[in-house]
């Protein structure tokens, strides 16, 4: 009798490391998004990396597919598996070296995304993509998702930032990708690699470019009547040639959750949009900006433009955005969130129409987003158990969505198409390109072993229907 | 001597989609072509027929307030740089070469000028992508918005492919608003090596954020109009306050001389007509060393990316002596070279792991784009 894949995956990481009861796995029935809930056959959660390639090649051998996940912190539905083996990487968590001259750094893709900033901070440098969920986010999760974050406006989305991956494949083949010792010809497969989602096999290790920290950093918050006003001032900011290091917009339905809960940041309550701003660099010459910026501002009705005195208050700032959408959990029990992408330009009327639109449905949408480069959150805290008001609330995001996509937007910016927005797709891409990407994952994963499902939906691929159906029954075998 | 191949020269996407399903059908591969200017890079590309974009051209759309731009793959940089210039923008891309070269082209070969060391590498700016495939499949990656992750990454997948995963016929690039003040100094660099290597930590380390900074040998800096002294030619831009305390920080460094900011544009025209490009790389900390081992040779015409680590040398003949001076395991990018140069070199085979040759089969499974452009095998 072969022994079951349960038992072969503890030979490999320890009994310890594989989980199997429902009451083990539950944790990883879901990611940063509500909403989802996908039970995977067994949970494996190696701890070194060549636990890693030894589990990738008894999958493929078995023809068993598998969902890679780094801290599940995603907001796509992305590292959920149903009915396949989840595999966690959290637990491979070394730095591996330190570059400071070079400014790179070589880690295991389960380091946690704020940990490699702290650990580079001596040498003045930190790792630029800096997504909301920093302090539990991993570089690995961040790679699989392009990962961005409100710095990526100045700084770049990580795709920008790392220059070399070790992958295993899902036929277990382990390549590199990239260099950080000197420019490789041929294809770009770190860019290719980079945001795909989990989809085309996992990093073992990565090398990422690191930023010199600022010498001067200036954070300005400032008031607004409107959103009108609010958005007309960020198309102005972004007209000057001055790229400030982020540039965040939230409306007064975020300001109130976010001041009602311990994460009040002592935004004005009164006011229907703040925006945060940052500009850093170096220190001769940031005044200027600021005093510019703030000058913008105010030719645009800021009520009160106000500068954080030290890093103290800076924080505070900071800490009320980053936790906003944690501050809505305090408002009711379910979330939806949405990450669409308009040109900067459309800003304005887009955030109209999202008012209307949330007013013809009487839901409340609360906006905190990338203002900067035109990255949208509408979110709405709702309660699923109310089948009216979901139902009101879904179709009011999908609205958004097609007013977004009519815009001339995209359906993503940062937090990847995962589940959640595979029926969105074909909103932006033709069946042409669809199919593409379609073959696309297949130069990496021609079996679909890794994250099957997910990115590109499943009508897409034209040779999808002569794949054997026998691979997920082997699962529950 | 080979007869002048048969070419098509496409006015429209519809002209290429046909030319490249004809290619397909017949298996008559194609070569493609911008305006022309790297027809001789020694790319031994094998085809029966040359697809034109260069009258595939202009901007599509181009909105000043998003600060983004869509044009047809044959439009040239220079007609970018004066749409864009009328709105105090531009387009940070400065390959080497002619301002006549096309978009679609600097795109595919992913060239980069001297602002690659900070904000101009093609596929950082590179937002959306048109290609049609070798089935003749068009394509489009990416958007037009400045941040998008929607599906997998078809815009990485062509920046920098030589068209062989399919022809470019479109791209949305996101632009720069013009910088208050952009200025440029020189200096003469030290020939000894440790000293350079010094005075180069020390640059990388100061209170300066350079738009570009590049090292040039005596015969590139009086190409360039700064004498016959190896120097560094640096580009401050930014507020007046910023720009003049960087000029102070690098003035207290060396000594430095106001330079007119058309220097940049004379070494971006300053590839001797005939010479071969061969660029060496490595992590940046060892550009002294690189930098040392190019200057051992007499009359080297060559320069420099400072953040980059990456020495462009432009040779008339090929000297074992001068190879010699690099280690084995320096990175060799071959930009054009006579064909019997490349074994010399040591290049490695572009594109020839299996993922690239997948890649290949699934874009492009005739093999008919630039048959032998990436020095593959052919099959």
């Amino acid at each position: 009798m072969t022994p079951s894949l349960a038992s072969q995956l503890s030979a490999i990481v320890g009994s310890r490391h594989v989980l199997e009861r429902a009451a083990e796995t539950f944790v990883y029935t879901a990611d940063g998004l509500p909403g989802y809930r996908k039970q995977p056959t067994l949970v494996v959660l190696p701890g070194t990396r060549d636990e890693v390639i030894a589990i990738v090649r008894l999958l493929a051998s078995v023809g068993v597919p598998w969902v890679p996940r780094g801290a599940g912190t995603g907001l796509s539905g992305g590292a959920l598996a149903e009915g396949v083996v989840l595999l966690g990487l959290h637990r491979l968590k070394q730095i591996i070296s330190i570059d400071p001259e070079n400014r790179t750094a070589t880690v295991e893709p389960g380091v946690v995304n704020a940990l490699l900033s702290r650990a580079t901070a001596s040498h003045g440098l930190h790792y630029a993509p800096d997504p909301s969920s920093q302090a539990a986010c991993t570089i690995g999760g961040n790679i699989a998702e392009n990962a961005g974050g409100p710095h990526c406006l100045k700084y770049g989305v990580t795709m920008n930032h790392v220059l070399a991956l070790t992958v295993v494949l899902p036929d277990g083949s382990v390549t590199t990708l990239g260099s950080a010792d000197g420019e490789v010809d041929g294809y770009d497969l770190v860019g290719t690699f980079v945001g795909s989602e989990g989809c085309f096999g996992v990093a073992l290790d990565a090398t990422v470019r690191l930023t010199r920290n600022p010498e001067a950093i200036r954070t300005l918050l400032a008031d607004f009547n409107s959103i009108d006003e609010a958005a007309q001032a960020v198309s102005a900011i972004v007209a000057t040639g001055i790229v400030p290091a982020a540039l965040e917009m939230m409306d007064r339905a975020t300001i109130v959750a976010v001041e009602a809960s311990i994460y009040a940041a002592g935004y004005p309550v009164d006011a229907a949009a703040v925006l945060l701003i940052e500009l850093d660099g170096l220190t001769s010459g940031i005044e200027p900006d600021v005093f510019r910026i703030d000058a913008i501002c105010r030719t645009h009705g800021a009520r009160t433009v106000r500068i954080a005195r030290d890093d103290a208050e800076r924080a505070r700032l900071w800490q009320g955005r980053k936790k906003a959408f944690g501050a809505m959990g305090r408002i009711a029990p379910h979330l939806i969130v949405q990450d669409a992408v308009v040109p900067r330009t459309k800003l304005p009327e887009v955030m109209a129409a999202i008012g209307r639109i949330a007013a013809a449905h009487r839901v409340t949408v609360c906006n905190v987003f990338h203002a900067g480069d035109g990255n949208l959150h509408p979110n709405i805290a709702y309660n699923a158990g109310d089948p009216d008001e979901s139902e009101r609330v879904h179709e009011a995001m999908r609205l958004i969505m097609k007013l977004c996509v009519d815009a001339g937007g995209s359906v993503t910016g940062e937090h990847g198409i995962g589940l959640d927005k595979l029926e969105y797709m074909p909103l932006i891409f033709s069946d042409e390109t669809l199919s593409a990407m379609c073959r696309l994952r297949d130069v990496f994963d021609p079996h679909r072993m890794s994250n099957p499902g997910k990115v590109v939906p499943m009508r897409s691929c034209r040779e999808w229907a002569g794949l054997p159906a026998t691979r997920h029954a082997a699962v529950h075998a | 001597m080979l007869a002048e191949p048969e070419r098509y020269a496409a006015q429209s996407l519809a002209h290429v989609v046909d030319a490249v399903r004809a290619a397909r059908d017949e298996t008559a591969p194609l070569r493609i072509v911008g305006s022309g200017t790297w027809l001789e890079a020694g790319h031994g590309v094998r085809a029966a027929r040359s697809l034109d974009l260069s009258g595939l051209t202009g901007i599509v759309e181009y909105v000043p307030g998003d600060l983004t731009l869509t044009a047809h793959a044959g439009t040239t940089l220079a007609e970018i740089a004066e749409a864009t210039s009328a709105h105090g923008q531009w387009l940070p891309l400065d390959p080497f070469g002619d301002p006549r070269g096309t978009l679609g082209a600097t795109l595919a070969t992913a060239s980069a000028g001297p602002l690659g060391g900070s904000v101009g590498l093609p596929r950082d700016v590179t937002v959306g992508i048109s290609f049609v495939t070798g089935d003749g499949d068009v394509v489009n990656g990416g958007g037009r918005v400045v941040k998008n992750v929607a599906g997998f990454d078809l815009v990485r997948l062509t920046i920098g492919a030589w068209g062989t995963l399919g022809v470019i016929t479109q791209a949305t690039v996101r632009l720069r608003a013009r910088p208050e003040v952009d200025e440029t100094v020189a200096f003469t660099l030290p020939v000894e090596r440790d000293a350079l290597s010094t005075l180069l930590s020390t640059v990388r380390a100061a209170s300066v954020e350079p738009l570009a900074a590049e090292l040039l040998s005596p015969r590139c800096a009086e190409q360039v109009g700064l004498g016959q002294q190896p120097a560094m030619l640096v580009r401050l831009a930014g507020n007046p306050v910023s720009v003049l305390h960087q000029r102070t920080v690098l003035e207290r460094l060396a000594d430095c001389k106001p330079t007119p900011g058309d220097a940049w544009s004379r070494l971006r025209r300053s590839d001797p007509p005939q010479a071969s490009v061969v660029r060496i790389s490595r992590r940046p900390s060892e550009l002294a060393r690189l930098w040392s081992a190019a200057m051992t040779t007499p009359g080297i015409n060559a320069h420099a990316t400072l953040s980059r680590g990456v020495v462009r040398l432009r040779l008339t003949s090929l000297d074992p002596n001068l190879l010699a001076s690099f280690d084995a395991s320096d990175a060799r990018i071959i930009e054009r070279v006579p064909a019997d140069w490349r074994n010399a070199l040591g290049a490695s085979r572009k594109a020839s792991d299996p993922i690239s040759r997948r890649m290949r089969d699934a874009f492009d499974p005739a093999r008919i784009l630039n048959r032998g452009i990436l020095g593959e095998d052919s099959r």
